[in-house]
């Protein structure tokens, strides 16, 4: 099978999505000739032109109130917010109008915005450019919160994401950007609600969000040399969350470690922790542990940087602890 | 006031227990911390200590030693000095408060209130032993007691792998008590454990027994060399069963699949090899195990081997002597069976069964002449072994019985 890059797979669906839907549109900060920051509209510009690729100005509240109400009329926007931090300029518009619409019209308007948008801890991109910020979301009645981490699902999950007819944030990681992976050539798409069992395990279960899925990979060789089984599980839309294939395998395990670089409290490794211990205590050999990234506004300094986000060792002793409880 | 005595519950599964017996007698002084009885439950027999001081007043109609009763049945009770017994004033017994009792091995009964409502004397014990909720599910799935069970998690929680180890307590077939005819008696703790494992086993080993015989007049020379040479009274001559302990772990050595355990979805192959040994009980059938055993002496094994015995027989086993087994070993040899069919030990892969060893005619070097010949009943379990490895398991085996010098170069 041919392999893309997580970029390349994505702007395939939004590309494939927009030739067969006119009613499909992009907003945002250089998202028309320039092609987007991160490549996501790359040649869309030359085939659709200013109005379905509209560039704007910086004033995050405007174009998204306006995105609210063209979704309301029926077509299908997606706001481009290069970075996702800036998403939190429109926050009123999003959490008292966006999510709440379908509600307050008793289901006669639909909602079918998709908010894009890197997230993540990486490249020295500071603390304006570093944040997450999914939980949020997740906590909001009414948003779709997906985090792809392959090409193949960024693909999928990005044509989902369009077709929804609620409001999605699709977050891309910014240091999975670049990863390659398969992509068949074909029509396909992920649907949401349904986490991918990405490795095999029996001692002990991990469940990863966004670039942690793949820092976690990497060290559960070394793990099994230690004669420790990992079962990693990529969530993959965190709203709705597949708590039922997470269930499942830590009725196998009784081990569950929850990595996420982003801060604990209130976030999605305590929710998740939560619902499991509601539904399968008895399965439970040892306390559910979380992972996360040190609750501070993300410094510049790449090390330092380097310094706030779980890395491969302390994922590995994370779950070296958790087995020996 | 009174502090009541009554059967206490030892671990969540346990809905009765026999009182084994008194180690005070009605009207001894007791002080909090002493033994007053023993109680049988499941497989195990735990000492009872009293958490009160006083004097210890057990009534007239107590249920005697050997009955067995439901947990929290009246048996006797704490008073103060001068204080009259509870059954000796009329309509006073419901006034006393339920005691604390607990195991001397494990400090605390499960379920239990941990203090006294009103008695003057307060536990200052240490909680009970933690365990996982898992681990809890399984203990009451399998019926394992597990206050007696030692936990191995990072704090001493006892986890799923301690329960499922003190479940493999108990192994293969047993010889059922002696029953008068029209005779029916309930089934005891120990015999319901070694129904549900060899149910198990049956129902779920793809077990496959394969037999040969082995001409055994060398092993009988050298244990009879072996018996000449001791001397001293303080040493153990080995015995054939500790003879097919050793030989068998050298042997396992060499065929690792054979030493190894199922766990569903993945396979163990163990790197140690510990040979549990089945020995025959008036309670029913335990199985020590003999840790390490290719890495020890003869020696060694014959004496920790008679010690195991001695205590399976008195059934003052500890949980942790008939845990973490990897190989079983049966032997029906003094019973005069030659070939049988044993039970695979789950979740062990396989099981050893020995038979006697009898003289018969046998050619030997182009002669037919009497040798000293036994039977090896190898039952595996071919979920995770196939017959190939295990047939040269077993020939290896029978290898190491008719030629033992063979083991010194191993």
């Amino acid at each position: 099978m041919r392999e893309l890059t997580f970029t390349a797979a994505a702007h395939e669906g939004l590309a494939e999505e927009m030739a067969s839907d006119p009613t499909i549109f992009v907003v945002g900060e250089g998202i028309g000739r320039r092609g987007g920051n991160f490549n996501t509209t790359t040649g869309l510009y030359d085939l659709y032109g200013p109005e379905r690729l509209r560039d704007t100005p910086i004033c995050e509240r405007g174009f998204v109130g306006l995105c609210v109400g063209a979704a309301m009329t029926g077509t299908r926007p997606v706001v481009d917010f290069m970075f996702i931090d800036f998403i939190l300029d429109a926050m009123g518009e999003l959490i008292n109008q966006a999510a709440k619409m379908q509600y307050m019209s008793s289901g006669r308007l639909k909602m079918p915005l998709v908010l894009r948008g890197c997230i993540g801890v990486g490249g020295a991109s500071a603390t304006h450019h570093s944040g997450s910020y999914a939980s949020i979301f997740v906590h909001l009645p009414g948003f779709r919160v997906v985090i792809p981490t392959t090409p193949y699902d960024a693909k999928g999950l990005l044509k989902t994401s369009i077709r929804s007819d609620d409001p999605v944030l699709f977050l891309e990681h910014k240091s999975l950007l670049n990863t390659k992976g398969p992509v068949p050539e074909g029509e396909y798409t992920v649907p949401f609600g349904q986490a991918s069992v990405c490795r095999q395990g029996t001692d002990v279960t991990v469940v990863a969000i966004a670039l942690m899925v793949k820092k976690t990979l990497e060290v559960c060789e070394q793990l099994v040399q230690e004669g420790i089984s990992v079962e990693v599980i990529d969530p993959r839309t965190v709203a709705p969350l597949d708590i039922d294939t997470i269930i499942e395998s830590v009725h196998k395990t009784g081990r569950l470690l929850i990595v996420d670089e982003t801060f604990a409290p209130c976030a999605i490794g305590a929710e998740v922790a939560a619902q499991v211990m509601d539904r399968a205590f008895d399965d439970l050999d040892a306390p559910v542990r979380r992972l996360n990234g040190v609750q501070t506004p993300v410094p510049y300094s790449a090390p330092l940087e380097a310094a706030v986000v779980p890395q491969p060792p302390a994922i590995a002793q994370a779950i070296r602890d958790v087995v020996a409880e | 006031m009174a502090i009541a005595i009554v059967m206490p519950r030892l671990g969540w599964t346990m809905e009765q227990g026999r009182l084994v017996e008194w180690l005070k007698k009605d009207g001894d002084a007791v002080q909090a911390g002493d033994v007053l009885l023993t109680v049988e439950s499941d497989k195990t027999i735990n000492e009872v200590e009293s958490f009160d001081s006083g004097i210890l007043r057990i009534p007239p109609d107590s249920p005697p030693p050997d009955t067995v009763m439901p947990v929290g049945t009246l048996l006797a009770y704490i008073v103060q000095p001068g204080e009259v017994a509870p059954f000796e004033q009329p309509d006073a017994r419901q006034e006393s408060a339920i005691s604390v009792t607990a195991t001397a091995d494990t400090q605390v009964a499960a379920g239990m209130p941990r203090e006294s409502a009103s008695g003057p004397t307060v536990s200052t014990r240490r909680r009970g032993p933690r365990i996982s909720p898992r681990a809890r599910r399984v203990a009451a799935e399998l019926g394992v007691d597990w206050n007696a069970v030692n936990g191995s998690g990072r704090t001493g929680r006892i986890i799923e792998r301690d329960v499922r180890a003190a479940a493999r307590l108990t192994a293969t077939a047993s010889p059922a008590p002696v029953l008068a005819a029209g005779e029916a008696r309930p089934v005891t703790p120990i015999r319901r454990i070694i129904a549900q494992r060899m149910a198990e086993s049956a129902q779920t080993a793809a077990a496959v027994t394969l037999t040969t015989e082995a001409d055994a007049t060398e092993l009988v020379v050298l244990r009879d060399k072996i018996k000449a040479s001791l001397t001293s009274r303080e040493r153990s001559v080995p015995t054939y069963t500790d003879l097919m302990v050793k030989l068998t772990a050298v042997a396992l050595v060499e065929h690792p699949m054979l030493n190894a355990t199922w766990r569903g979805d993945e396979i163990v192959v163990h790197a140690q090899v510990h040979i549990g040994v089945a020995v025959d009980t008036d309670a029913g059938l335990l199985v020590p195990v003999i840790r390490d055993a290719a890495a020890r002496s003869l020696q060694q094994i014959a004496a920790e081997s008679t010690g195991l015995a001695e205590k399976a027989r008195t059934r003052a086993l500890k949980l942790d002597e008939t845990q973490g087994g990897t190989f079983t070993i049966t032997n029906l040899g003094m019973y005069g069976i030659d070939a049988f069919t044993p039970l695979i030990n789950l979740p062990q892969c396989a099981i050893l069964g020995v038979g006697r060893i009898v003289s018969k005619p046998a050619v030997h070097g182009g002669q037919v002449v009497p040798r000293a010949m036994m039977t090896l009943s190898l039952t595996f379990d071919h979920r995770v072994v196939d017959g190939g490895p295990a047939a040269r398991f077993l020939s290896t085996v029978r290898e190491y019985v008719e030629q033992p010098y063979l083991w010194l170069t191993r």
